[in-house]
């Protein structure tokens, strides 16, 4: 072996160290021992196309943190509104009803409806009604968690004005007593009084959004990937199922859970930048449904599905 | 350490306010997270998903980190520790060995040099560099190597010790 040149016996050492193989005796080989000892070393030498890789993933993901970071969303709006499309304004009535909801702003759309925003609490909804003639889009109910401060009081109030249980008030192991409505439109409210130190938890406003989901991580890498969304919180089951997750969106809490039949909805999203996000949005798997286009109300507002079938209005105000 | 201790705390100040600063922190933290969990992964494909994790959830952190004299660093081999546990659970590992530890100031120290190593490689003649990669990385015999580089045998072998006598001696005057 003495006789083998340093060149062979150096490539033996290397192919015993790549197969993992043991490789000690090359200690004893004091000529070949000290550069041995860096080809151990190199076995841990990161592949460049996958450092590289990496960072322009990050790089996606700062980027579209910095567009979705909208800086002028309009007063009292946050990142994400959720927008509810029903037939007629009963809906608009359950609100004020039951939720103490104050009207802010209607406008009429020939051909397209009615376009009306209400304030409960510290949120807004929008809500489109589609009129007698159907306007331009369809009836799409969706879930929301509602921080009240008695749910037992709103609950009843929901029953009166023409709800139906999906489940009695109660202590929740989560920290929260809450009671299940669903409106005569088909929407879910999940009523609740936080079991904390104040009825709303301090990371929520009165109302967020409740996305069910069959596959809860699925959804949150698209979330992430398509506007920034930043994961806050995880409840994972042993086989892997989600019943309980929140992500944020620009300064907007959104709640999901699975696995129950999705109830696509439809979302208004103020971004920074709307081009960018509706670019980044169909690369992480939305389908567009309108490309960015000013509109006379002077937003410019782009329009895309995403993979479990609700619908966003990516807007940037003017 | 200390020196560059107020650079560093400004760099992540900044990131906090502007994500896209994030990325210099990246660049400067992702050879010694690597280095940090490879030794420890087993296998390279695992010890790449580990080392995208810990930089996907540190992005996502990082407005949660609070200066209070816990270095950065700390921090960050903190999440890769935890990443580590997560992945040998996953792996069925049993659930009584150990977690792993973040790294005292003598691993500090050997991840140090191997950060060192990779950035020697880095600049190592393209020749000698795609030797080392496909040998190392790649796992490629010296005869598929000398196919792909439409060299002979001989002559791969003596780029490839040519390299390692270089790293060699550059790691000399480093360490």
């Amino acid at each position: 072996m003495a006789d083998e040149p340093l060149i062979d016996r150096l490539d033996r050492i290397i192919d015993a160290l790549v197969a993992r193989e043991d490789a000690t005796a090359a200690l004893g080989d004091a000529e070949a021992a000290p550069l041995a000892r860096v080809a151990a070393e190199l076995r841990h030498y990161p592949r460049r196309d996958f450092t590289m890789r990496l960072r322009a993933q990050l790089e996606g993901r700062t980027k579209m943190a910095t567009a979705v970071a909208a800086r002028n969303i309009r007063a009292g709006f946050t990142s994400v509104t959720p927008y509810v499309w029903v037939p007629d304004r009963g809906f608009a009535d359950f609100l004020v009803r039951v939720f103490d909801a104050v009207e802010t702003s209607v406008a009429e759309n020939p051909g397209h409806g009615t376009h009306r925003e209400l304030r409960i609490g510290s949120s807004m909804l929008m809500i489109g009604e589609t009129g007698e003639h159907g306007g331009s889009a369809s009836p799409r109910p969706v879930a929301f968690h509602v921080f009240v401060e008695d749910a037992d009081a709103v609950f009843a109030k929901a029953l009166n004005a023409g709800g139906t249980s999906l489940g009695e008030p109660a202590d929740r192991p989560y920290g929260e007593r809450s009671g299940f409505i669903r409106d005569s439109y088909g929407n879910h409210w999940y009523i609740a009084t936080s079991l904390g130190p104040s009825a709303v938890p301090k990371e929520l406003r009165t109302i967020t959004p409740f996305l069910h989901a069959q596959n809860v991580g699925e959804y949150i890498g698209f979330l992430q990937r398509a506007f920034g969304a930043v994961e806050e919180a995880r409840h994972e089951m042993p086989g892997g199922a989600v019943p309980y997750a929140r992500v944020r969106i620009g300064d907007a809490a959104l709640e999901m859970g699975g696995p129950v039949d999705p109830m696509p909805g439809a979302y208004f999203l103020y971004v920074d930048d709307a081009d960018a996000v509706y670019e980044q949005a169909l690369v992480a798997g939305a389908t567009s449904l309108s490309a960015p286009a000013d509109r006379p109300t002077g937003d410019r507002i782009a329009f895309v599905q995403d993979p479990l079938g609700n619908h966003w209005y990516i807007a940037r105000s003017i | 350490m200390t020196a560059s201790t107020d650079d560093e705390r400004s760099l992540i100040e900044a990131a906090q306010a502007d994500p896209a600063r994030f990325l210099e922190l990246y660049d400067r933290y992702v050879d010694r997270v690597y280095a940090y969990v490879s030794r420890r992964a087993g296998s390279r494909v695992a010890a790449e998903d580990i080392t995208s994790a810990v930089f996907e959830q540190a992005l996502t952190k990082l407005s949660t980190f609070e200066w209070r004299g816990v270095p950065f660093a700390a921090w960050i081999f903190r999440i890769a520790a935890n990443a580590l546990t997560d992945h040998w659970r996953r792996e069925g590992r049993d659930a009584h060995d150990p977690p792993p530890d973040v790294p005292d100031e003598r691993e500090y120290r050997d991840l140090e040099q191997r950060v060192s190593l990779f950035q020697l490689v880095d600049r190592l003649p393209d020749t000698q560099r795609q030797v080392i990669q496909m040998r190392f990385v790649d796992g490629c015999s010296i005869r598929d190597v000398a196919v792909a580089l439409g060299r002979s045998e001989g002559a791969v072998k003596q780029l490839q010790l040519r390299a390692l006598e270089s790293l060699r001696k550059s790691m000399g005057h480093h360490g």
